[in-house]
Parts: C-alpha cells; structure tokens; sequence
C-alpha cells in the first residue's frame, strides 16, 4: 500500500483543491462577484466625472490601484488569513495536524489556493474593467494587468501567510496590520527596507511596462526602482519563497492546546 | 510501541499533564480519566500535536512531534465534533487520506472501503450537516483508518451517541483492535473496559493506575462507597456509625456524617433502624458515592498513599 502514496506534492493539491470546494458558497461567490463588477463600476463612473474622459495613462494608473492593490489586497485577506484558525474553528486542525505532511501541506495549499481564487477573480475583473474603459493596446494592457495580478497575489497571500500562523485567531487584524505597514508605509520610503516589499516591485513592473520612466517627475522616481523587469519578477520569487517557508517554519513548531480549537 | 518517559506539558501556567512514565506494548489501551483529567493532552503528546515540555516521547521508537514518518503509521480520532458542515464525509475521508500522501485515485478507493467499513456508504454522499452526530461520529473515525495506520488512537469516541449507535461503535472499534493498535479515552469505565483493553487511569495530569482491566475493575470495586447523613446531632451519629461493622472511616462535616464503608446498602439499611432506636432524627440520607469523581478521588488517594 505504501507505494501508492506520493507524498507531499498529493497533500498540497488536496489541499488546495479542499480549500476552493470550501470557497464556492454562495456569500463567497457574491463577494468574487463583488469584487469583478467594482473596479468596472469605479471606471465607468470616474470617466462620467471627467469631461471628456479620462487619459488613458490615468485610467492605467486607477485600475492598477483598484486591481492589483485594492481587489487583490482584500481577496487575499478574507482567503488566506484564516488558513489556520478556520481549521481551529471547524474542529479539522487535530486532523490536518496529525498527517505526515498536514502542516505544510495546509499552508502551502490554502496559498496555492488564495492566489488561484483572488488571482482569477482579479483577472476578470480586469477584462471586465477594461470593456469600460478606453484605454490604448486595451491586449497588451490586459496582458500587464495579469502578470502584476499574478505577483501580487502570489507575494501578498505569503506575506499574509505569516500573521495566520502567528496569530492564526487575530490573522485578519494583523493582516491589514503588515499590509499597511509593511506594504504601503515601508514600501514608499526610499531606502533598503522597501526592497523588500511587493509593492515597489509591482509599482516598478508598471512603469516599465507602460513605458512611463521619462514621463514621471523626477520626485516620483523615488518610488520606483529602475532594474530590469526580470529582476523585479525573480525578487517576488524570492520574497514569496522566504515568507512561505518562514511561515511553514513557525506552523510546524506550533501547538495549539485543545481549548483553542472550537 | 509508545513509551513516555517522565513526560510534562504545560500550557503556560497550567498543567496539562504532570510526570507521566508509561510503556504501552501494541495491543488495545483504554485512558480513562474525568473531563479535564488530560487525556486529550496525553493523546496530543502521542499523535504529534504537543511536543512536550519536559520528558521524552516515542512512538514507534521515534518522537511523533514533526517526524512524518511516525505520523504516516497513527490515524486520529478526536473528541471534537466536526464543523465542516458542507462537506460529505466522502469528500472529507478522501481529502485527509490525501493528506496522507496517497493519491486521489486511491484516495477515492481508501474512503469507500473505510466508509463501507463504519457502516456509513448509504450517507456518504449527504452534507455532514445532515446527518446525525452518531454519523458524523463514524465519518470521523473512517477519517482516522482509511490510511490504513498501524496506530488507531480514538478521543472520546462513543461521545454523545445514543446507546444503540454506541453498541454499534463499540463493536467496530473492538473488531479494529484484532488487527492494530488502538489507544481509547474516555471518562466511562465500562466503554473501555468493553473493548478488552488494558487500562491506564489519568487525573489531574498524573497517571494514577494502570493495569488490566479487571484489576482496575478490581481496584474500583474494592474502594469503600461514602454514604452521607445530615442530622441534628452528627456527633452521637458518628459515634453510633463506629458500632455498625465494615465501617472504614467517619468524618463529620457541618450537621454531616459520612461514613466511608464496603458495604454502603447493608450499613444504611443497620444505621437507620439503630438510629430509631437511640431516638436520632436522620434529616436526610445521601447513598454510596459511586461516581466517577469519586472512584477517582479515591484512586487518587490510593496514588498517593493514603487511606480511603
């Protein structure tokens, strides 16, 4: 019988894939719902405020705030920060717990998971947005707009991944928490310390795709990075790869007593 | 197969359990103890969920906190109901024997053999929030052997079931021991001692016997009930108590005689006749103690060398 068994790649899809089934209910896919119409709905009614419409390069930099940032930011906070204290609540974690691979695999999975969640329902909400909006090369754009959504899910829901295990029963507080500080606060300060953050990187890729170094004040290209494109992409990898496996760390040393679950 | 060596665990300033030595062979094992007596810590320690804080365990000759290895050979069951309400039980044993590394094929093969196992194939296809808590109680424990382990551990597992799913249960989890291992828990004596397993007895964290089940029964059944008598004057009471036979103790407490003695009905039956006779007013009179706290205090005090 043992050679049936393939170890940890198996736990995570089953994982991930558990994890999905748990997400299509019908509060879950109103919410997914929710979050593809609203960045359609912000375009449509901030070109009906501008007198003849907006530029195109302003309609870029307001879906890359709504989508990337806003849509992915809040799919991510209600998908991956209960990765550990939904099982505490539903009574499962002494199940997960007790399987070879249970701990990394429930991590690991309900990641896999949060990005191919948020991931899609941002990608639609990107087509949808741009059906609206009058934006130039609305391909090539779309195109961008999926490969930042990919990083940004990707980074984010590992940088979330580590409130869920260290204070899996205040994930979401904390979550918010690290997304402000970390993200928003440490990533605009030039200096090291925003090296380290998704959002420079995201910001970067966007203005190297768009083409847009020469066109921004010279204040503003304090924001960004200049390094090549597949820099910024390797340094997600990087980033996601070192809170993955930090965060898989600190679950597989953690114990929860059993007043905790339920 | 489990050794715990001086093993104690705390939960900060609480302890879960308190310098347990303990050698359990393969076979079946009952853990019987009150609720909050530690026994879910204990089985935590053993299934790899605790690590402890002092002391050493071994499961299979390796510690199971962290080691894959051992964990792939222990299947759980634990006390708490399961919440995942949508899910089916077929969806739910597939899903934790994929846990367990095996793919989705034999998953899918595992939970139908298992499931058809516990008598649960007619209702594995339904929301676990439709069926009753006997049948979310077999969805669990085919949770915890569908992997095929060498070691079935089981918290609490005939829990809130009516008596006819729980003969049921207890006649499945019997049948497992004849093929492996199998740890039970549970705070009713006689569960555990239906499943001809031999006993270990926790409380407060300590393990306070151990030994076959018929020389715990034995054990129990030696222990003198506490009969208690509330009367006007407790004092010519208790001295009328010291001239009845197979009386073991007399303490006063308030306007309260309680008399520890072997045989509690015949002393109840002599006490209140006397009593009648010497003019006492008897206000009221409370039978031997014969609770599971009480079986357990006296352990307790058997633990620690005093007298009943």
């Amino acid at each position: 019988m043992s050679g049936e068994r393939v170890e940890l790649p198996a736990a995570v899809w089953a994982v991930a894939g558990f994890q999905l089934a748990r997400l299509v209910t019908w509060p879950r896919l109103a919410m997914a719902a929710v979050g593809v119409a609203f960045p359609a709905g912000v375009m449509l009614a901030a070109g009906r405020a501008a007198r003849g419409g907006l530029p195109s390069d302003v309609q870029v930099a307001l879906l890359y705030a709504l989508i990337p940032e806003a849509v992915c930011m809040l799919g991510l906070l209600v998908t991956m920060c209960p990765a550990v204290a939904d099982e505490l609540e539903r009574g499962t974690w002494a199940h997960v717990a007790t399987r070879p691979h249970g701990r990394r695999a429930l991590l690991v999975g309900t990641w896999l998971a949060a990005v191919l969640w948020t991931g899609t329902v941002a990608i639609a909400a990107t087509g949808l947005a741009l059906a609206v909006a009058e934006v130039e090369r609305p391909m090539a754009v779309g195109a961008m707009f999926a490969a930042l959504v990919v990083l940004s899910c990707a980074g984010r829901a590992a940088l979330f991944a580590l409130p869920a295990v260290v204070l899996p029963k205040r994930a979401l507080v904390a979550s918010v928490g690290v997304a402000l500080v970390v993200e928003y606060l440490a990533g605009t300060i030039p200096a090291l310390v925003n090296q380290a953050t998704v959002s420079l990187r995201l910001r970067s890729l966007l203005v190297h795709w768009m083409g847009w170094k020469r066109k921004l004040p010279t204040e503003m290209q304090l924001f960004i990075d200049p390094q090549p494109a597949w820099l910024h992409v390797l340094a997600v990898a990087v980033l996601t790869t070192v809170l993955l496996t930090v965060a898989i760390f600190i679950l597989d040393r953690r114990q929860f007593p059993p007043s905790d679950e339920v | 197969m489990i050794t715990l060596d001086h093993v104690t665990k705390l939960y900060g300033s609480v302890i879960g359990v308190n310098d347990v030595t303990v050698e359990l062979g393969a076979g079946a094992h009952g853990l019987l103890g009150p609720n909050g007596a530690g026994k879910t810590t204990f089985l935590g320690l053993v299934t790899g969920q605790l690590r402890p804080t002092l002391g050493r365990v071994r499961v299979f000759g390796e510690p199971p906190f962290g080691h894959p290895r051992v964990l792939a050979r222990i299947g759980y069951c634990p006390a708490a109901d399961l919440l995942d309400r949508t899910t089916t039980p077929r969806e739910w044993v597939r899903y934790l024997v994929r846990l367990a590394g095996f793919s989705a094929v034999a998953a899918t093969t595992r939970a139908d053999h298992a499931l058809e196992q516990v008598g649960l194939t007619a209702a594995a296809r339904r929301p676990l929030a439709t069926l009753s808590k006997g049948m979310r109680q077999r969805a669990k424990l085919a949770g915890s052997i569908a992997h095929d382990p060498d070691l079935v551990v089981l918290d609490e597992p005939f829990n809130g079931l009516d008596p006819v799913a729980r003969h049921d249960l207890v006649a499945l989890v019997r049948g497992w021991a004849t093929t492996r291992s199998l740890i039970v828990a549970s705070h009713l004596l006689h569960e555990v001692e239906a499943l001809d397993a031999s006993l270990a007895v926790i409380l407060g964290g300590r393990l306070v016997a151990s030994g076959a089940a018929g020389e715990i029964r034995g054990l129990v059944d030696a222990l003198p009930g506490e009969v208690t008598i509330r009367c006007a004057e407790p004092r010519r009471l208790a001295e009328l108590a010291f001239r009845i036979g197979g009386v073991e103790g007399v303490r006063i407490d308030g306007d309260s005689v309680i008399v520890a003695t072997h045989r509690p009905v015949a002393f109840v039956e002599e006490a209140a006749v006397r009593a009648l006779d010497e003019g006492l007013h008897l206000a009221e009179i409370v039978p031997a103690d014969r609770s599971l706290e009480g079986i357990f205090g006296h352990l307790v005090r058997l633990h620690r060398g005093v007298k009943a």
